[in-house]
């Protein structure tokens, strides 16, 4: 529960997301320094804490709530992890399309307060995407929800999106709601090897039917996953023209992550020039048809801050997910702050204004 | 309100006097949108770019005057109506497809840009833009974003909030700031998705961009009638319970049919209780598969007369009926006044049983059209404005069907918007808390409460019960 060295006071594991909601607001009131902590898998994302005093652990928070086959949706308790969810849902032919890299044990607040995202984004997009209501607890001990468990609704402001990768900035999730996705009716696993994995890529994506994951990595290696009726895919695997390898292939490329890893986001058709522009030799895997790339290795300031220059100049960034805290001191865990930087300061402010939850952590 | 003096001077240096109304009579053409209620501006102004945009913002912070962006007036929810009167930005000059880009796939617009403009020009790059209102033909992109409007086709792809990845807004002080952007995953909060359907009242949007999406190698269309709406219902259950989600899953009762079948000739069988329709799309082998699927699923729930439209035209015929439906009601009432509430789809059999009684004991017809497959119900309540005290009864069923919904675990609006015409009923699904929470957001994009005030909370200074004026007439209204 060590985040960036920083140990907490204390430790703190509600049962409920009253007693979450509780034991922020009493932290708040005495000053204290939250950390919200899920899965701990995440918890090298941004900037160096300023202050720790309390490990806010979700896990106890790990029903399922409601789960309804024919309506496809399910809602659950925050520090359920990805993979318990999944589990449930494939006993009703259902799972949820959220694959972020260092799995096993992220949990779905975890993952939805990091915005972590993984290979399956290509056909589902990111929790963004069907993420269908949240209830988040407050640090005024309040517990708001939004939106809620139907799959289409525009009743009142779309809070969710707001809590989203947001670190917690505005509240800590404790339950949300989702759309859920029927398993595929057949799916196969293919890979290749070429000395232009990029083209490669790009043959695959250009294909009738997509790939609903598609991966390409530093050792020349492209994965790809085709889902859909057992026709369709046949006759796209034929197109494609690759080796079939079995399903497992994800979950190993799903424990990939690093000591010190950053992920290059920036439009898909600038992946490859940003990618291309790493140190020779990087480590690299990257979703060319989402504009996603992970780095790892001896992640070195100069280099840092080259790769972070290249991407934002193609519009868009490169965030440390995990470094050495010389090294996020040094070069920051986040880049340039975004234009809109004060409004989402002042929107920190409207509910998190003490900064108790994980201070110094986020961009804002 | 009374405009302070001297506005309507500065308003004409901003836009130029050509662009600024300000004659009562004129006026009264902004008075109203798609839903039944009204309210005059006191001037409506016709900016033709972002910076005019952002002047009249600026100046109408400092004199403190409402502020509320209009496209075509299509919403159903009163979202551009100036209920406070101010100003009706009317964004119909800024219509232009600044680009497509036919390899990122993507689309920058002007707000005023109409869908089905949008449509045609990415038709003619072989991509669509999913979100597909019925409206379409009339509504623009800007109150897409502005409302997260949905469409038939929804089901599968989405609705707006999933296609916009970038919005140009102007801010309540005037400020102009780009939204998100191509790149996944900005830095920061996502005040896009915030932005998105948020009706005008945190920021005037001046740009939108799109994702865009190559249209289908395969399309196949199903239309099959059933002996009740229940059996219909069953089987749309059935189907999403299959594990198959189609493109669009639609339906229709007994008397929209019989008003569609009247007027276009669809050859929607005008004896079924009710019709579905069904599309779905992707690889040949896919669509032929699935929909073999879908019809042994239909034919198991009592299913009758299945069609599969053979060609374009008979699939554009089918869908005239189903997106022209409301239209085609004016041949049993004159004026109509619908909600859109949302029941998790497992429980459309109840909602429309009480959707009939509801119907029945208030003596109005009731005609449903509406998005099955996600459970997005449209009863539209069918009367004629000139029969005394109509109005009332209109609006209490409305009301007992909506809360009917919420009963179900449902909600509000699944496309429409809140507006002026549920905001009262706002606390039957959210509490205290959590209105609070999305107020915290207004009051800080907005803290002169001046960007379309009394929409989406419920609005202290105004009776929650509709105020309803004479002439209003349901030709040509959309949804």
């Amino acid at each position: 529960m060590v985040v960036d060295g920083l140990a907490p006071g204390r430790v703190e594991r509600p049962a409920t997301a009253e007693e979450l909601a509780e034991i922020l607001r009493a932290a708040d009131q005495a000053g204290e320094a939250v950390v919200p902590v899920g899965g701990g898998r995440a918890l090298g994302l941004g900037d160096v804490p300023e202050r720790f005093d309390v490990a806010l652990e979700t896990r106890g928070l790990c029903r399922v709530l409601e789960r309804s086959q024919a309506d496809l949706t399910v809602s659950v308790e925050a520090g359920i992890t990805i993979e318990e969810l999944n589990a449930e849902l494939a006993e009703i032919g259902q799972f949820l399309p959220i694959d972020p890299f260092n799995a096993p044990g992220h949990t779905i607040g975890g993952v939805l307060a990091t915005g972590l995202s993984g290979p399956l984004r290509l056909r589902y997009g990111s929790p963004r995407d069907f993420v269908i209501g949240l209830r988040v607890a407050l640090p005024d001990g309040r517990l708001a929800t939004s939106g809620g468990r139907v799959v289409k609704n525009v009743s009142g402001y779309d809070l969710n999106k707001l809590h989203q990768g947001a670190l917690g900035a505005l509240g800590v999730i404790v339950a949300a709601s989702f759309k859920v996705f029927p398993r595929p009716h057949h799916e196969v696993t293919l890979e290749t090897r070429h000395e232009d994995p990029w083209a490669e890529a790009a043959r695959a994506l250009a294909l009738a039917m997509p790939p609903v994951a598609l991966e390409a990595t530093s050792d020349g290696r492209v994965l790809a996953r085709l889902a859909g009726t057992a026709d369709g895919v046949g006759r796209i695997a034929g197109e494609l023209g690759w080796t079939e390898v079995g399903a497992e292939a994800w979950e190993e490329h799903a424990r990939r992550a690093g000591e010190a890893w950053a992920r290059i986001s920036v439009p898909p058709g600038r992946l490859r020039s940003v990618v291309d522009g790493l140190p020779a030799g990087a480590t690299w895997w990257a979703s060319p048809g989402v504009g996603i790339a992970h780095w790892t290795g001896e992640l070195e300031a100069g280099a840092v801050r080259a790769a972070r220059e290249a991407a934002e100049d193609a519009g868009g960034s490169l965030v440390l997910l995990s470094a050495p805290p010389e090294l996020k001191r040094e070069v920051g865990a986040w880049g340039t702050a975004p234009a809109t930087a004060t409004w989402m300061s002042r929107l920190r402010d409207a509910f998190d204004p003490q900064r108790t939850i994980s201070p110094g952590r986020y961009v804002i | 309100m009374a405009l302070p003096r001297g506005v309507i001077g500065d308003l004409e240096r901003i836009v130029g006097s050509r662009h600024v109304i300000h004659d009562p009579h004129d006026l009264r053409i902004f008075e109203r949108d798609g839903s039944i209620s009204g309210a005059l501006p006191d001037a409506v102004v016709l900016p033709a770019d972002r910076d005019e945009v952002a002047g009249v913002v600026r100046l109408a912070a400092r004199h403190a005057i409402p502020v509320v962006p209009r496209g075509t007036g299509t919403g159903l929810s009163g979202g551009a109506i100036t209920l406070r009167g101010g100003i009706a930005l009317q964004l119909s000059r800024m219509r232009r497809i600044v680009e497509i880009d036919p390899v990122a796939r993507t689309a920058v617009v002007e707000p005023g840009v109409v869908n089905a403009d949008l449509q045609q020009a990415a038709a003619r790059l072989g991509l669509f833009y999913a979100p597909d209102p019925s409206s379409q033909k009339a509504c623009t992109i800007g109150g897409n974003a502005a409302e997260n409007s949905g469409g038939p086709h929804c089901l599968y792809y989405g609705v707006t909030t999933n296609h916009v990845i970038g919005l140009e807004v102007v801010f309540a002080d005037g400020s102009v700031a780009w939204l998100g952007g191509d790149a996944p995953d900005r830095v920061g909060l996502d005040l896009l998705g915030v932005l998105v359907g948020s009706e005008g009242t945190l920021g005037t949007i001046t740009r939108i961009k799109v994702r865009l999406l190559p249209v289908p190698e395969s399309i196949v269309t199903l239309m099959a009638a059933f002996p009740t709406i229940e059996t219909a219902s069953h089987a749309v259950s059935d189907v999403i319970g299959h594990g198959i989600v189609p493109a669009a899953l639609e339906m229709m009762d007994q008397v929209t049919i019989g008003a569609v079948e009247a007027h276009y000739r669809a050859g929607y069988p005008t004896d079924a209780g009710a019709v579905l329709l069904v599309e779905v799309d992707g690889l040949q082998e896919s669509t032929g598969e699935l929909s073999g699927a879908i019809e042994r699923i239909l034919r198991a729930n009592e299913a009758t007369n299945l069609r599969t439209a053979a060609d374009a035209a008979e699939r554009e015929l089918l869908w005239a009926g189903r997106k022209g439906a409301i239209g085609a009601l004016g041949r049993i009432r004159p004026n109509y006044y619908l909600h859109d509430g949302v029941v998790p789809r497992t429980r459309l059999p109840d909602i429309l049983r009480r959707v009939g009684e509801i119907g029945e004991h208030y003596r109005l017809p009731v005609a449903n059209v509406f998005h099955a497959g996600d459970g997005n119900l449209h009863p539209n309540i069918l009367f004629d404005l000139r029969d005394e005290g109509v109005l009332t009864q209109v609006e209490e069923a409305g009301e007992e069907m909506l809360r009917a919904v919420v009963e179900l675990g449902g909600t509000l609006s699944g496309e429409h918007g809140i507006g002026i015409e549920k905001n009262a009923f706002m606390p039957w699904i959210y509490g205290p808390d959590d209105l609070d929470a999305m107020l915290r957001v207004k009051h800080v994009l907005d803290p002169g409460g001046m960007l379309n005030p009394g929409k989406i909370f419920p609005d202290p200074e105004r009776e929650p019960r509709l105020v309803a004026r004479a002439g209003f007439c349901a030709e040509a209204r959309w949804w």
